[in-house]
């Protein structure tokens, strides 16, 4: 109490204070049988008013990336009407031709159908040139130019007269022409980003119809 | 099993009667009976007699004869020539032949240009050119109607929706059918330059008589509709046992593929229905054909149930007729 803490500063000599702290502790304190008090208590540090600085969290390293309306708003995945020529995107359709034929190992005309087929099922088509064959929608029927974006849902390709066209995968079949080879893309089913699509196991289902 | 239930499964038919007679100014007969375009068979039955009248003969036998195109490529109906020679004077019909309206794809074209392409769903998807689901579709749509005004502006030859049309039928879907054309009489040489190219055969209707004696025949002016319409088609048959009260001789006629109005016909039915005689009444039954896309005013023509599309026109001595159209379940109401 504050008489006793009152009392103890008045004392100047220090032997005398440490009798009087230990006479009143004695006297305060229960003192369970069971525990050795003195041990206890001596030989301890205890550390009073001073806070350690904390450490500062680690950071994960790999950036999280920016969601979708980020995404929008920084308009990344946008082409400027400057260049949206096809012109400019022939370049690219040489470069796919080439990954393709070396995918392929060389697209010969005795080359096996099933076996290219697997090969494409896991390739990329930025650059190729499509074509829709079948629609639910008549008025997609036709369409044809250089693929330049692959989004989970739609292509969006450049058509020859310069008109960048979105056409939905689902309920249409494209058609992909390497060397005289002619693949049919059922695109309900492959509705997939295209860097998905490369780990994806395709199963074998039954008849499509669109 | 409820006798509700019977009902429910049976088929219905669509009967629509109108009686009038020829000497009012307002009759619609020939308006009505035009519409059905594509006949492939005419019945005529006069009592009391027991070989047809002359002028009868000659006017069956002046109907104009019609061509068979084997292996016609669709697009070459979209053919500028051809337009502009046959189709814009409205003078041509054409049908595709042998083909099920249920099941293979059916083309039309009605003189006033209407060009019409029953497709099922693969060759729909296939030719890209815009159409609707049909009407008569179950539950998943399995056949589409695609329906063209040729005399329209946008099908002008060298416009978007032709160009489109065009490339359509011939890089996506190259339809080819066999092809029943006829023209107008007098127009036929508009068709000379498209039949010239392909495998033709003309053809003419062909005439046959029968003479039924002994034939029981009801009331006509006072009996129901659906009660004389089994008797003629039972009688067309060639049933012999059909109750009724009076017994006369009478002969039946027919004919195949007539698709320009038998308003001749009716004429000289009436010519002869002014000479006195017994039982004057003079029966004339007209049968659409059950495969066409089109049936009555160019609308859509189902087969699921039944594809029967019919008129039958009962003509009287003192001028006034009868005149019934019918029609099966999936189809539109007559006029």
């Amino acid at each position: 109490s504050v008489r006793f803490v009152h009392h103890l500063l008045k004392e100047k000599d220090s032997l005398k204070a440490k009798a009087f702290t230990e006479a009143f502790l004695r006297k305060s304190i229960k003192r369970p049988e069971r525990f050795d008090l003195q041990n206890m208590l001596s030989h301890k540090a205890l550390i009073l008013g001073y806070n350690r600085p904390r450490k500062e969290k680690r950071k994960g390293t790999k950036a999280k990336g920016l969601n979708a309306r980020q995404k929008r708003e920084l308009k990344v995945f946008e082409i400027k009407p400057e260049h949206q020529r096809y012109e400019l995107f022939l370049p690219l359709h040489e470069l796919w031709r080439q990954y393709i034929i070396d995918l392929c190992s060389g697209l010969k005309p005795t080359s096996n159908p099933q076996a290219v087929q697997q090969k494409l099922l896991k390739a990329d088509f930025h650059g190729a040139i499509i074509t829709v064959v079948r629609s639910k929608c008549p008025s997609y029927v036709g369409t044809s130019g250089i693929l330049v974006q692959e989004f989970k849902h739609v292509f969006k390709i450049i058509t020859k007269e310069d008109k960048l066209k979105v056409i939905p995968k689902r309920s249409s079949v494209f058609a992909v022409e390497i060397n005289g080879f002619v693949s049919h893309i059922y695109g309900s089913r492959f509705e997939h980003r295209a860097s998905e699509r490369s780990a994806k196991k395709f199963k074998v289902r039954g008849t499509i119809d669109l | 099993m409820l006798p509700t239930h019977d009902l429910d499964q049976t088929p219905r038919t669509l009967l629509v009667s109108e009686s009038s007679s020829f000497l009012d100014p307002k009759n619609r007969v020939s308006a009505q009976v035009e519409q059905l375009r594509f006949n492939h068979q005419v019945s005529v039955l006069l009592p009391e007699c027991s070989s047809a009248p002359s002028h009868l003969d000659s006017v069956l036998n002046s109907f104009s004869s019609f061509y068979l195109i084997r292996k016609l490529p669709v697009y070459e109906l979209l053919d500028r020539h051809f337009l502009e020679a046959a189709v814009y004077h409205g003078a041509v019909y054409g049908l595709s032949y042998r083909t099920r309206i249920d099941e293979d794809n059916s083309i039309a074209l009605t003189p006033n240009g209407h060009l019409t392409l029953s497709l099922d769903k693969d060759s729909f998807e296939l030719l890209g050119f815009e159409g609707k689901p049909s009407r008569f579709n179950h539950r998943t749509a399995t056949r589409f109607v695609v329906s063209v005004d040729l005399t329209d502006s946008s099908m002008a030859p060298g416009g978007r929706g032709y160009l489109r049309l065009l490339t359509g039928l011939t890089s996506r879907l190259q339809l080819q059918t066999d092809f029943l054309l006829s023209h107008h009489p007098g127009s036929g040489a508009s068709l000379q330059s498209l039949l010239s190219r392909y495998d033709w055969s003309e053809h003419r209707p062909e005439v046959s008589c029968r003479v039924l004696s002994d034939l029981s025949c009801p009331a006509l002016r006072s009996c129901d509709p659906h009660s004389l319409l089994e008797w003629l088609g039972a009688v067309d048959a060639g049933c012999h046992k059909i109750p009724s009260c009076h017994r006369s001789p009478v002969p039946t006629r027919r004919r195949r593929f007539v698709t320009v109005l038998t308003h001749l016909c009716s004429l000289s039915c009436r010519c002869y229905l002014e000479q006195p005689r017994l039982e004057s009444w003079v029966s004339m039954t007209v049968h659409g054909f059950v495969d066409s896309p089109v049936s009555w005013g160019d609308r859509e023509h189902g087969f699921l149930r039944g594809g029967e599309n019919f008129y039958t026109l009962m003509m009287f001595h003192d001028h006034t007729y009868q005149l019934h159209l019918a029609t099966g379940a999936h189809d539109a109401c007559p006029p």
